[in-house]
């Protein structure tokens, strides 16, 4: 059966707004509004008061044409916070209303920010607009991932309609320093061309934004590489850069999950632990 | 009229010939991990793989760079001119692509302040500038010596193409008949790209290319390579 738009109402918003901030020893979420069908749990500090853990829910578990998901989360200076979501993204085949997902992370100078979603799949003929922006106050530190699957690979799936555009901007102190942007039609000469994805189903970005950043990490990083699928790090400007493309989203995974543990004690000043929902 | 514009082709002739001194012979923009990898074999592949490079990269962060640019120069926005050098580093996929511009940038400004032809007010700006990438010294060339806006990015498309397909008679290697027939062929599809690069949109700016990014990052480790990137 196809899971088609009808499943939910056309057209819903969903806002949430987080603020994080640092009160003597702890890291809590201080403010959070929402409005629309997303949302999160109670917010957790499984390693300890210093680190703020939490996951952002969307219970209808999938994107429809029309819909609008925007989430903004403001770090404040010394808070370090982890956001993760407990399921992959769906986003369903459309008749014809684009969806779009807004991401907006604010950070200020000092403050942690993890972003560790679970997989954005791309049903076949959906249309999806999905933008993300970090901005860093000078000496704040960054270390996110975004997995993307072309069509459910799982089942053999590609994306042959629907359209896909992505936008990503990540700024220090007012100035870009990594921007992606891509514009990719359903059945394009994209998705073959070597230079693009050559064929493969999943893309996987990770990117450590922080002014420890530099060559010695990104050779320890290269001793690592996914167990399939091809991987392969950069180093710009106080930008590392972790890239997977392959057809697998697990793979992608526990390859980030991988170097997250040599960046995060590298660029953060803690422990290397994985998430627990990841063992699940 | 006709001697200006005359001049203005001459002077756009000398900023793309290959005998420019800027170092732009010693990359090959991924292609060179491209052959490693064995994504490029032969003449067909080698096509190929530079059409996607021109159409998913440069078309996409080059082309309205170097358009955005020229305006700014021409309309002497230093702080215009700024922020799409620096938007436009920021679209570099990998580091050995991010230390190219800002050589060829570099070795660029150097030579037209040797020249010492130009306006000293604006060699000034140019000099002011933190890390002037390639496309922003050419553009700064473009509108100091009077030259069109589309020309000046046919012509740098052009002289971008004929650098990789150099590279790809080297790195393949490929004959002197097969290279002049891939310049006849994507040579083509220039004129489009600069239509596009006109009508693109702000936010939609930069490249999508994780084939081309993951073939930079993994040429920085190449045991052998005849190229800088």
């Amino acid at each position: 059966m196809d899971l088609a738009e009808t499943v939910l109402p056309a057209g819903w918003k969903a806002h949430l707004e987080l603020e994080f901030e640092r009160r003597g020893q702890r890291s809590v979420l201080a403010s959070r509004r929402h409005e629309g069908p997303l949302v999160v749990q109670k917010s957790l500090h499984p390693e300890g008061e210093g680190i703020c853990h939490v996951l952002v829910l969307h219970p209808p578990g999938g994107i429809a044409g029309g819909d609008h998901l925007c989430v903004l989360a403001r770090c404040a200076t010394q808070s370090h916070s982890v956001l993760a979501t407990p399921g992959a993204g769906k986003w369903y085949r459309s008749s014809g209303a684009w969806a779009r997902q807004d991401i907006r992370f604010e950070l200020a100078a000092d403050a942690n920010l993890e972003w560790l979603p679970q997989e954005t799949i791309l049903f076949d003929g959906a249309l999806a607009d999905l933008r993300s922006e970090v901005r860093l106050a000078p000496g704040a530190r960054y270390l996110g991932w975004d997995i993307l699957c072309f069509g459910r690979s799982g089942s053999g799936e590609r994306m042959r309609s629907g359209h896909c555009r992505l936008h990503t901007r990540v700024e220090i102190g007012g100035k870009p320093v990594f921007v992606e942007s891509g514009d990719l039609a359903g059945g394009a000469a994209q998705f073959e061309a070597a230079a693009v994805l050559g064929g493969h189903s999943v893309c996987g970005t990770m990117l450590a934004v922080a002014p420890a950043c530099d060559k010695a990490l990104v050779k320890a990083c290269r001793e690592h590489g996914p167990e399939r699928g091809q991987g392969a790090v950069t180093l710009l400007p106080g930008v590392l850069v972790a890239r997977y493309l392959g057809d697998s989203s697990e793979a992608a995974k526990r390859y980030f999950t991988r170097l997250r543990r040599i960046l995060r004690p590298a660029i953060m000043a803690c422990e290397a632990s994985d998430l627990r929902i990841w063992s699940t | 009229m006709a001697l200006q514009a005359d001049l203005s082709l001459i002077r756009l002739l000398q900023l793309a010939s290959p005998a420019l001194p800027v170092g732009a012979f010693s990359y090959s923009q991924g292609l060179e991990a491209a052959v490693e990898a064995g994504l490029v074999h032969d003449a067909a592949s080698a096509q190929r793989w530079i059409a996607d490079v021109l159409a998913y990269s440069v078309a996409r962060t080059e082309a309205p760079a170097l358009l955005r640019l020229t305006e700014s120069w021409q309309s002497a926005d230093p702080t215009g001119v700024a922020e799409r050098n620096a938007l436009f580093l920021a679209t570099r996929e990998a580091a050995e692509l991010r230390a190219e511009t800002v050589q060829m940038g570099y070795s660029l400004r150097r030579l037209l302040a040797s020249l010492g032809v130009f306006d000293p007010l604006a060699v000034a700006q140019l000099d002011a500038l933190d890390e002037p990438a390639f496309p922003t010294v050419f553009a700064f060339a473009v509108s100091q010596w009077r030259i069109e806006a589309r020309p000046a990015l046919l012509a740098y498309l052009w002289s971008w193409l004929e650098n990789q397909v150099m590279a790809a008679l080297k790195a393949v290697p490929l004959g002197q008949t097969d290279g002049q027939r891939m310049l006849l062929v994507l040579g083509d599809t220039l004129p489009a790209m600069v239509d596009d690069a006109a009508a693109m949109e702000e936010d939609r700016i930069g490249s999508f290319a994780p084939g081309l990014a993951l073939a930079c990052s993994r040429h920085e480790t190449q045991y052998s390579r005849l190229f800088r990137s």
